[in-house]
């Protein structure tokens, strides 16, 4: 005889029930509420909220919004140098402990400590170390007689987003660190033996060998960094509020201001801001996928 | 001889960048141990004698009273870590297990997993008027569900994976025994979660310590500040006063570190279980 079980609904819907009910109404349901408010002018007045249907205007003023335009370029340089200057130290770290060298158990605690202390504290501590009269980095500059490049870093129009990129390396790099170690760690012994049994040096071990298995490993860090770059906020507002002169600016700052700081107090625009930018963060990381499963399929 | 030059070189630049790294810290705690009159003469020198004033004025001056943020920001990351461990084991447990699937569960589970792409900005302007129409603008709890809301999906994703690779046969055998689903549940298989457990509590723990974002736009009240909001005005404030504003920031770190030191396996399991495996 067959035996059919019933389905315990009652137990599904108590096990799988308050965490989806939670996460529509506190994610889902906001996301819908971000795209449709888009399309509206949305001021609070004495008698609750004045709305306004105001079709694309809001994506057309984007167009023209030269801040919006600076906020873009920035963000988007900072996604670009940050990931890669970020991929390239952490594997080399990564690889550094994992062929043990002498004080790597220090290094690996070291390196990580900086992901600990995220946003707030990271960006007071480092608007003291960028400061130009007796900052670290520019007291170490006069020190080895490099005073001429003791400039005011966040004062100017060019370094500031820079030292943002930077301070946020410091802050993050630890994270992709661990998880390329945990990647390389997972390497089966075998394999590393078996490599240098065939007089392959240090070098092509690395290259041909545990960089391709860890690929998986590598891409997924380089996306979570990818991710970072483009929704950090913390080390910014915190280190420049986007500034001077919006030479900082990046889009979720701007959204910020847009929203809460400069007493417009529409919701709308900011709200087509965060939209456009959600459809630009789902575009760079389909293609982040796609150059993977190309690279993927090479190495296969 | 190429060899021991190569090494010797890769040391001292290890070394450099290690201290390039760790340093920052160093000097806040050296700072923090000093006067505001020797850190003007000197930002660099090592405290002559060390002055525990700065830390006794940060929770004994009636104008500061550091304790009253660190005390908020302990109640809004406890209760949010409470919230959040509960929906996600329950969560976990029934995403995880075989018995409960049904034909749509991946495809809800893929739109729970959807929000790990999603930015802050894409939802926060929503949340602040839901928030405001519930009249919960400037209420610990906003926070709390709102950074539950953002931690429970890594949070269901970690438990879901780690309950799925528990044997069948635990289940089983109780269920022979009379046990009911929520006994099981409760008694047998959250205990054996323990360890990713600890990993998410960490995980959430340091989101929450340190979120600023909705902790500046749902909460203007200087009463209910957390700690990274009262940190940040707290520097602006008393810009001269580079002693107590390291304090200040030594204070803020002291938890998260504490924590670290004593779990740091831990720590990193949990921030690297999601990534290897996935």
């Amino acid at each position: 005889m067959k035996r059919t079980e019933k389905k315990p609904w009652g137990m599904i819907f108590l096990f799988i029930g308050p965490v989806t009910l939670f996460y529509v109404a506190f994610i889902i349901y906001p996301l819908i509420q971000t795209v449709l408010n888009g399309f509206l002018e949305i001021y609070p007045g004495i008698t609750g909220l004045r709305i306004q249907f105001v079709g694309l205007k809001n994506f057309k003023l984007l167009l023209e919004d030269e801040i919006f335009h600076k906020a873009v370029i920035n963000t988007l340089i900072w996604a670009t140098v940050g990931p890669a200057l970020e991929m390239l130290v952490a594997t080399f770290l990564a690889l550094i402990v994992y062929f043990k060298v002498p004080w790597s158990s220090f290094y690996r605690v070291a390196w990580f400590s900086p992901m600990l202390v995220t946003g707030v504290i990271v960006g007071l501590i480092f608007k003291w170390v960028f400061n130009a009269d007796w900052g670290l980095v520019n007291t170490l500059l006069r020190t080895i007689g490099l005073g001429a490049l003791a400039i005011n870093w966040l004062g100017n129009l060019h370094t500031p987003l820079w030292v943002v990129i930077v301070v946020h390396f410091w802050n993050t790099f630890g994270y992709s660190f661990v998880i390329l170690l945990a990647g390389l760690s997972a390497v089966p012994e075998e394999v590393k033996e078996s490599a240098s049994l065939d007089g392959a040096t240090r070098w092509t071990l690395c290259t041909k060998i545990l960089l391709p298995i860890i690929f998986p490993v590598f891409s997924t860090t380089l996306m979570l960094s990818f991710l970072g770059k483009m929704r950090a906020f913390h080390v910014v507002w915190v280190l420049t509020e986007g500034g001077p002169m919006h030479a900082s600016e990046t889009v979720a700052t701007y959204i910020q201001k847009r929203a809460f700081q400069w007493g417009t107090l529409d919701l709308g625009y900011p709200s087509a801001i965060a939209v456009v930018w959600f459809i630009v963060v789902i575009v760079g990381v389909h293609f982040i996928q796609q150059w993977v499963r190309k690279k993927v399929e090479q190495y296969a | 001889m190429r060899r021991v030059f190569v090494k010797g070189l890769l040391t001292i630049f290890l070394m450099i960048f290690t201290l390039a790294v760790i340093f920052p810290f160093l000097w806040m705690i050296m700072l923090s141990f000093k006067d505001n009159a020797s850190i003007l003469a000197n930002p660099y020198g090592l405290p002559t004698s060390p002055q525990w004033e700065n830390f006794v004025k940060l929770f004994a001056d009636p104008q500061i009273r550091f304790h009253r943020y660190i005390w908020n920001t302990v109640v809004v990351t406890l209760s949010a870590i409470t919230l959040t461990v509960t929906l996600s084991s329950l969560g976990g447990y029934g995403f995880g297990r075989k018995r409960y699937a049904f034909r749509y569960r991946e495809w809800i589970f893929g739109i729970l997993l959807f929000s790990l792409m999603l930015p802050m900005q894409a939802t926060y302007i929503p949340q602040f008027m839901l928030m405001s129409t519930y009249n919960l603008l400037n209420t610990r709890l906003a926070l709390v569900l709102l950074y539950t809301a953002y931690q429970i999906t890594v949070s269901t994703y970690l438990l879901k994976t780690y309950y799925s690779q528990l044997p069948e046969e635990l289940e089983e055998s109780a269920r022979i025994d009379g046990a009911g689903d929520f006994t099981i549940f409760l008694r047998i298989m959250m205990p054996l979660t323990k360890p990713i457990l600890t990993s998410v509590i960490l995980l959430n723990f340091l989101h929450n310590w340190n979120e600023l974002l909705l902790a500046i736009t749902i909460v203007t009240d200087p009463a209910l500040r957390t700690l990274p909001v009262a940190m940040m005005n707290f520097v602006g404030e008393s810009a001269s006063n580079y002693a107590m504003a390291a304090a200040a920031i030594v204070v803020g770190m002291i938890p998260i570190l504490l924590l670290y030191i004593l779990f740091a396996d831990r720590f990193v399991k949990g921030l690297t279980a999601g990534a290897v495996k996935g």
